[in-house]
Parts: structure tokens; sequence; C-alpha cells
């Protein structure tokens, strides 16, 4: 997925490269070609026409070169929302746990069983037994009044849509 | 700002003997002339020390140190793009870019200089044409080099002219500096 999105500038990139190196040689061969008569030697067809597609190249640079600043500034800003989309998931959470107040072991165990570990994974990272560490989560979803994982998620990931992430935006650095 | 001691004095002086060498060549010497072969060569010359100056001189003289990867390129044309301003304290990737392409034109100048004067290839067309293709390639890479030098120095507000100068970069104090 990331490779998708950063592969696609380079590519763009290597084409303006190539493109500006051609544009150089045709410029610099109508340059050569008209030097000896001047801008007169226009009238002739060929070298007309060799002008124009030389001209058309360099404007089809200027253009890729001004999509290309786009896409990258577009890339940015998608990160930096991405960003702040983390950071105001992670608020959401903490304030959650806040108004549950949930033990610090709850937290972190909760905490755990958002980003997706099991029972016995939880339990091997925090060095305590599957059955303590399942019988914190139970209180997490007591506390939350919810079922279960899921229902848990579901619950955050509500509250996110629901929109305090533009609120979230201007303090955070 | 804060001042960073990058260039040493080989450096600076390989650099700019290689201004004067490749401008006393391209514009004012005599094509046919003695002189014009002694200065190819010598720049020729100072082109393979300064090959050589990458391999065991200081750090920010060393290839090791300033090979551009894909993604410092694509990073710098980001910065350019979204107006971040960030400074390299050695050469920047694009910068890099043009370097090792002057350096490799200068060489391949030279070369083919040197062939016009030997018997096998004397008078020979491709060679000349060659020769004189790759100088035009060189001056623009020149023009594109001191473009982009001006510009970076505005973009960044470090004063890479005077660094190539003093041997200093000074990086005001609000610009980040990247890896």
């Amino acid at each position: 997925m990331k490779q998708t999105v950063s592969s696609h500038p380079v590519t763009l990139v290597l084409l303006i490269a190539v493109q500006s190196f051609c544009a150089a040689f045709f410029l610099w061969d109508v340059a050569s070609d008209l030097a000896p008569d001047g801008v007169r030697a226009l009238a002739h067809l060929h070298l007309a026409i060799e002008t124009g597609a030389a001209l058309a190249l360099l404007s089809a640079i200027v253009f890729e070169a001004r999509y290309l600043m786009a896409l990258l500034r577009r890339k940015a800003h998608l990160e930096e929302q991405v960003s702040i989309a983390t950071g105001a998931f992670h608020d959401i959470i903490l304030a959650h746990f806040d108004r549950w107040t949930l033990t610090p072991a709850e937290r972190d165990v909760a905490m755990f069983a958002i980003k997706g570990f099991s029972v016995t994974e939880t339990a091997e990272l925090r060095g305590s037994a599957p059955g303590t560490v399942k019988a914190q989560l139970n209180a997490v979803y007591r506390k939350a009044g919810v079922s279960g994982r899921g229902a848990l998620l579901g619950l955050l990931v509500d509250e996110l849509l629901a929109g305090p992430l533009v609120e979230a935006t201007p303090d955070r650095p | 700002m804060t001042d960073h001691k990058i260039w040493d004095p080989f450096i600076r002086l390989f650099h700019w003997s290689l201004v004067a060498g490749f401008a006393a060549n391209a514009l004012i010497l005599d094509d046919e002339s003695k002189v014009h072969e002694w200065v190819g060569y010598a720049v020729v010359a100072l082109v393979g020390l300064r090959l050589l100056w990458g391999f065991v001189g200081p750090l920010s003289a060393r290839f090791a140190s300033f090979f551009p990867s894909q993604t410092a390129v694509m990073e710098q044309i980001g910065d350019i793009a979204t107006h971040r301003r960030r400074a390299h304290l050695g050469h920047s990737p694009l910068g890099a870019l043009m370097i090792f392409n002057l350096l490799a034109v200068m060489l391949a100048i030279g070369v083919t200089g040197y062939m016009m004067t030997t018997d096998a290839y004397w008078g020979v067309e491709w060679v000349e044409e060659a020769h004189e293709m790759l100088v035009v390639w060189a001056e623009i890479s020149v023009v594109l080099h001191i473009a982009a030098v001006v510009f970076e120095s505005w973009r960044t507000g470090v004063n890479l002219p005077r660094a190539m100068i003093t041997g200093k970069k000074s990086v005001p104090d609000d610009v980040r500096l990247a890896r």
C-alpha cells in the first residue's frame, strides 16, 4: 500500500528527468539550426514544426512538474491528516479510560486488546497469567458497559467518527 | 545562526579550480591550442584527485556519506513542494546527483579530448562530435547547478556559495537539519 503511494512520484520524477534531457537536446538542436539565418529560418516548414514540438515538450514538462509538486503536497497533507487522526484516536481512548476509571493494569490490558493482541499474547507481554488478563479484560468490558472486544472497538471508533477530529486539529503540534 | 564546518580546503580548492579550468577551456581558450590540451589534462587530474578524496577524505567529502538514495531524493523534492525548510549539512541528495553528473561529464570530456590527440582517433568525426556534445551538456549542467544553488540558498536560508568559499555552512536557527 505504502509502496504504490511512494513509487508513483518517483516514476514521475524519472519521466521529468528524461523528458528534460530530450527537451534540452531538441532545443539545442533547434537553436543551432536557427543560428545561421535567425528567426527567418522558421519559414521552413520542417524547422517550424521542430521548434513547435520542442516547445510543446517543454510545456508538458512544466505541467508535469507542477502536477508532481501538487501530488507531493497532497501526500504530505494526507500523512499529516493520518498523524492527526492517530493522535485524536489515542486521545479518545485515554479520555474513555479516565471516564471508566480503569486501574493502570486494566488500561494496559485494554490498550493491548484494542491493538489486537490476544489474551495469551497480552499475558506474555505483561508477564502475567492468561487468567489474570482475562479477569482484567472482563473488568474493562464491565466498566465500559460493552459485551466484548468488538463492541469496545466499535464504541471508540464511533466516537472518532462522530467528529472530535477537527477540534483536535489546532492544538496538536 | 549556527556555523557548521563542512568543506575541507581540498574540496574548496578543487571546486574553484574546476570552475576556472572548465570556464577557461569552454569559453576563452582556443580549441586548437596546446594550452587547451594542458588545461584539459589538469581538469582530468583534478577530478581524479576528487575521486580519490571521495574514498579517503573527511566524512563530508566521502561518496559514501552523500550517495543519494531514492528516498532521500524524494524527501528533498517533497520538502520543496511543501515549502518545508530543511537543510542538509553535507551535499543534499539532488546536489549529489548533480555532482556525480558533473564529475562523469568532466571525465568523458577529458577522454574524448585525449582521443582527438591520438593517431587512432585523430580527425574521427564521432569523437569530435561527442566531445562537443558533452561540453554542451556540461554547460547546461553548470547553469542548472548555479540556478539550483541560488534556489536552495533562498529556500533553506543557508548561503551555499559562501559555504563553498569559507567552508562553513551557517544554518538559521529556525531551520531543521536533515539527517
